[in-house]
């Protein structure tokens, strides 16, 4: 077993890289480990979303997430773990953030087949959302000591809400 | 009362034909919208709706298909049934390829949403139906087309929010397998594995799929929601073990 954040990468420049960072400081990480963080547009109103926009943030967000996937397959030939790290708000849908829904469901979709899709090359894929405005540092290293540690190869395809129940009663994506 | 006009992308593909037929059965004002000339004016002949040839990729084809609507009424139901499915496992997936995808599966459908809720908030009632996928839920082999959908449902939900007080509603269907010329061309083994994990025992026609379309279209209480058409396939396989 070696510090996480000497054997994981994390990738991506989304607004919660300093929550993974910060938490990845208390886990045991015994396999080739990659984290995703994405960037999410900022909020704007569907007027707003000119197709220059459209094309920016949406477009170039999900090309920037399926460059840091391949990247991070590169590492994880032989098996690994795979975790997306997601804001809560428009994953969840929210008022004004299409573009940021969009880019956020888009990258759930993507996990949800490469679950399916790299089961047979040991590399479990999972996904954590997290409230970008207060992240859950603590939860978040519970959760990922048990994604990347020892047990987490049975754990595949899962989607985890750190958001203190936050979302009961509302319809997940 | 002036009747409902209804935009249909991808009017001319199987499922998208089907839809056109529905909503004009229904008393709809149809065009029917695609991207190969002859095979708009052919399907729109046939069902006896407007024609219009659209790439839902290029902005200049999305305007100029608004204002051929908006010269007829305005769309008050924006169906966004255009898409492609061309797609690789991850490792062999190519950027370009993938983005292409993007373009014409969700960046289309959110551009020509934009322009049609513009009138559809003027005149205070609209709808739009997003055709998503099952494999929004996640399907082997489909990155690129997964990721569009899934961006097209989460869109949908953000939408319902933003747009329900203006009176337009956003919801999303997700289809299963549906037997159109596209699937018609799978081989017979796979096509009948496919259909063998059906808990209806069938595929999906593109009937199905356009009554739930005609639902959605005129349900004014019911929004940001995806209803899956998938004879129950995404419940499970009554015969996996």
């Amino acid at each position: 077993m070696t510090a996480a954040t000497d054997t994981v990468g994390v990738l991506g420049d989304g607004a919660l890289v300093p929550a993974v960072r910060a938490a990845l400081d208390g886990v045991a990480v015994g396999v080739p480990a990659a984290i995703v963080v994405p960037a999410v547009p900022q909020p704007a109103p569907l007027a707003a979303l000119t197709d220059e926009r459209l094309a920016t943030d949406v477009g170039d967000a999900l090309d920037a997430v399926l460059a840091h996937v391949q990247h991070a397959l590169d590492r994880l030939h032989g098996g690994g773990r795979l975790v997306f790290v997601l804001p809560h708000a428009p994953l969840m849908a929210a008022t004004g953030c299409a573009a940021a829904s969009a880019v956020t469901n888009g990258v759930l979709s993507m996990a949800r087949t490469l679950a399916i899709e790299l089961a047979r090359d040991a590399v479990t894929v999972n996904v954590i959302a997290l409230d970008a405005a207060d992240p859950a540092v603590p939860a978040l290293t519970g959760v990922l000591a048990g994604l990347l540690g020892p047990g987490g190869e049975a754990v595949t395809g899962q989607e985890t809400y750190l958001t203190a129940g936050t979302d009961l009663g509302r319809l997940r994506p | 009362m002036k009747r409902p006009l209804a935009l249909v992308t991808g009017g001319a593909g199987g499922i998208g034909r089907g839809i056109c037929a529905r909503l004009a059965a229904d008393g709809a004002t149809v065009v029917l919208a695609d991207l190969d000339p002859a095979a708009t004016e052919d399907a729109a002949r046939e069902l006896g709706v407007h024609p219009l040839v659209l790439d839902v990729a290029d902005p200049v084809s999305r305007r100029a298909a608004i204002a051929r609507c908006d010269a007829l009424g305005g769309v008050d139901v924006l169906v966004n049934c255009a898409g492609v499915l061309r797609d690789a496992r991850i490792r062999m997936l190519d950027p370009a390829a993938f983005r292409r995808l993007t373009e014409i599966n969700l960046l289309g459908p959110l551009a020509l949403t934009r322009l049609a809720a513009a009138g559809m908030a003027q005149r205070g009632r609209g709808s739009v139906v997003n055709l998503a996928s099952r494999a929004w839920l996640g399907t082997f082999g489909s990155t690129a087309y997964s990721t569009a959908k899934g961006g097209l449902v989460g869109a949908t939900r953000s939408l319902a929010l933003e747009l329900g007080r203006a009176g337009i509603t956003v919801n999303a269907i997700a289809p299963g397998f549906v037997a159109t010329p596209m699937t018609d061309g799978l081989p017979p083994e796979v096509r009948r594995r496919s259909i063998d994990a059906i808990p209806v025992g069938r595929a999906g026609e593109p009937e199905d799929v356009a009554g739930a379309v005609a639902y959605l279209a005129t349900a004014t209480y019911v929004t940001g929601q995806v209803l899956v058409v998938c004879g129950g396939r995404s419940i499970g396989d009554p015969y996996a073990a």
